[in-house]
């Protein structure tokens, strides 16, 4: 774990109750990973079950701390990020609540402060859900 | 899909990028032409511009950035980039 649940709150703007991500795992240029323990209470948990707005919002997260990760690495200003569009969304399954999810972001095209993102969400190793996100910085 | 090895000219690349753009826009092939308005004609706001990036380069295989827009206005211009990209 490269940011813990400690000090995720440093690189996203977001606050309680809708901070849906715990930490990074890793992150490079090409790739970067989250994961998540689902409490009961979280927001976005419905009728047990951690919702698809709940699994993009997740991703969209992991995209912002690990930007804002990278920025820090350079030793430049944290920039804000938002999801300007979201495509070719895929859910799979849903997790439960009270489980771990791990998510995979790869950033596939950037023009100016618009990059294409590919995002997935894991629990134990099986797909949750797939998208594509625009995220525009600022 | 371009591919290199098969050398297409620049009139091929040109009917191919008409056909990808009107599928992938939902614009009238028709309206494609040399001296429309790449913007207007495909309805394109800064988030849309990716796309074209990405249909760039699944379509052509060439990489395009930022700065190779900057000056483009008609779709004459952009086959002008396209051709310059391709070396053709």
């Amino acid at each position: 774990m490269i940011v813990s649940k400690e000090h995720i709150l440093d690189f996203i703007p977001h606050r309680a109750p809708f901070v849906m991500i715990d930490g990074l795992v890793a992150v490079t240029e090409e790739k970067f990973e989250s994961e998540l323990f689902i409490d009961a209470g979280n927001i976005l948990v419905h009728e047990g079950v951690f919702q698809e707005s709940g699994l993009m919002e997740n991703i969209a997260q992991t995209c912002a701390a690990s930007f804002g990760f990278l920025d820090r690495q350079h030793e430049g200003k944290p920039k804000i990020g938002f999801i300007g569009a979201i495509s070719r969304v895929t859910v799979h399954a849903l997790p439960p609540h009270s489980s771990k999810i791990n998510t995979i972001v790869k950033p596939t095209h950037q023009l100016g402060n618009i990059f294409m993102v590919t995002g997935q969400n894991f629990l134990n190793g099986k797909l949750l859900l797939e998208c594509e996100m625009k995220i525009v910085t600022t | 899909m371009y591919d290199k090895d098969v050398k297409m000219n620049l009139e091929e690349v040109i009917e191919e990028t008409r056909d990808f753009l009107s599928e992938e826009f939902e614009v009238d092939r028709d309206l494609i032409l040399p001296e429309n308005s790449l913007k207007d004609t495909l309805d394109l706001d800064s988030l849309d511009y990716v796309d074209l990036v990405v249909l760039i380069e699944e379509n052509l295989n060439i990489k395009v950035s930022g700065e190779d827009f900057k000056g483009i206005v008609t779709f004459g211009d952009f086959y002008g980039l396209v051709q310059k990209k391709l070396g053709i």
